[in-house]
């Protein structure tokens, strides 16, 4: 899903790199604010931790495989906004190091992958998370949800960014898209799961969309 | 593992090495720009640009089959691209193919579309290549900074670029362990095992990033890292660079 040059028009770029940028520029200002230079090393640790993470591929089927996006889970676990920033590190290192995604379709990737594969994903999550009851489990299933979610639009996304550029026709394009991350969505929900729940019993206090209701609190302690 | 994969052939010696990082990082994204903007039919101008690159890379004195194999990787993302250009709308049908299945047809306007991308991907990758190999990594965060970048997203990316290999190299021992535990790979229901394995390499790199953390402010670390020695900007390549942008540019302007 890493777009190279020219695969996406100016004009499209230019858009999706103001709002990346935009984006970008309020996530540094709050982290500046918020917690200073101690979160400066998590995030660069959580950047390269992405970064191998996604170098994990996972079976889909017969041997294809697909991998990990990874930006709901940091966004889960560190704050969306820092997800965000945890992703533009992450596909800088790959455009610059690996030639993967261009240098001017960075700001398209980060639309895609960042800010709708994380930010919105995230925003979905807290939307199921007020409607769901307050549980581990059906904070788990919202995990799941949103995870498949996230792949499904950033791969929309990346879909209507080519059609508006003339680059692929949208209605071939945008089902073909979403057939193929529809499924790939699935290892992406049961990674992202797997892995909460992990950390969920290990160190419950690294996941900061976690906040159990007061009363299971107490059952717990 | 490979210590040096993102900018494998980064300490070698040419000219092209030796410019200053800020020079070489502006050029760089500019020439994509206006590589990126150039109309498809202009195909003298992508001649010249593709000249050009090459007469950086006979400068840069770059291994031919490094370079070779990483514009290869840009190509999976071009063809599943190119899967879509028989569906293309036919406005051009002249010169098209019609590959005789319910209508489908390569159109004239598909194979521009097609060329298009291919070239101007293949380009992009082409320049951003020949940045990151003649520059080290830091060198390059280094002249990012020194362009205004903000500080704190040059800090971030500097440790994620410390801490790629420490932790490429966890997941690939976990692999291995994984591997030699008879893990087949093969299907959907068996990616929970990737997902345990990546809850792990998180605990163990958060957990490694509080060390990390208490180490450096036992070192005395007030929120800034020291500054390696900056290269400086040497009026000549300041000439050169000018010279070749208006190669560029005219390049640009013939295809108007």
């Amino acid at each position: 899903m890493h777009i190279p040059d020219g695969l996406v028009s100016n004009s499209v770029n230019a858009v999706t790199c103001v709002v990346s940028v935009g984006t970008c520029a309020v996530a540094l200002v709050r982290a500046n604010r918020d917690l200073g230079e101690r979160q400066v090393p998590l995030l660069g640790v959580t950047a390269a931790f992405v970064f191998a993470a996604q170098m994990l591929n996972f079976p889909v089927a017969g041997g294809t495989s697909g991998h990990f996006l990874g930006a709901l889970l940091a966004a889960i676990l560190l704050g969306p906004l820092n997800a965000c920033l945890v992703m533009a590190v992450v596909l800088l290192i790959q455009c610059l190091g690996f030639t993967d995604g261009g240098i001017t379709a960075l700001g398209s990737n980060l639309f895609n992958m960042g800010i709708v594969g994380g930010i919105v994903s995230y925003g979905v999550l807290r939307a199921l998370l007020l409607v769901l009851p307050s549980s581990r489990g059906s904070f788990l299933a919202a995990t799941a949800i949103a995870s498949w979610l996230s792949t499904l639009l950033a791969a929309a996304c990346c879909a209507i960014e080519l059609g508006m550029s003339g680059t692929s026709p949208l209605r071939v394009a945008l089902p073909a898209m979403a057939g193929a991350y529809s499924l790939i969505g699935i290892g992406e929900a049961i990674i992202t799961t797997a892995v909460v729940s992990t950390v969920l019993t290990v160190r419950p206090d690294l996941v900061g969309a976690w906040r159990p209701a007061p009363e299971a609190e107490l059952q717990g302690a | 593992m490979n210590h040096a994969f993102l900018d494998a052939h980064a300490t070698l010696d040419s000219p092209l090495h030796r410019l200053d990082a800020r020079l070489k990082t502006v050029f760089a994204l500019c020439f994509v720009v206006v590589v990126v903007s150039t109309p498809a039919q202009a195909y003298c101008a992508f001649a010249g640009y593709t000249v050009l690159l090459l007469s950086a890379l006979v400068l840069s004195r770059l291994p031919v089959g490094f370079v070779l194999k990483r514009l290869a990787l840009v190509l999976p993302f071009v063809g599943a691209a190119a899967i879509f250009i028989p569906f293309l709308p036919s406005e051009t049908v002249g010169g098209g193919y019609s590959l005789g299945w319910g209508g489908l047809a390569v159109s004239r306007s598909g194979m521009l579309v097609f060329w298009n991308i291919l070239v101007k991907a293949l380009l992009g990758a082409f320049s951003v290549l020949l940045l990151t190999s003649t520059t080290p990594f830091p060198q390059l965060l280094l002249g990012m900074a020194r362009l205004r970048v903000p500080r704190v997203l040059i800090m971030i990316t500097s440790f994620a670029y410390r801490y790629i290999f420490v932790l490429v190299d966890e997941a690939q021992r976990m692999a291995r362990a994984r591997d030699s535990r008879c893990y087949s790979h093969r299907w959907l229901w068996q990616a929970p095992v990737i997902g345990q394995m990546i809850a792990m390499l998180f605990l163990r790199s958060y957990e490694r990033a509080e060390r990390v953390y208490l180490a450096m402010l036992a070192r005395g670390f007030d929120g800034s890292l020291p500054a390696e020695k900056p290269g400086t900007l040497a009026a000549r390549d300041c000439v050169c660079a000018c010279g070749v942008s208006v190669v560029v540019v005219a390049l640009r302007l013939c295809a108007l």
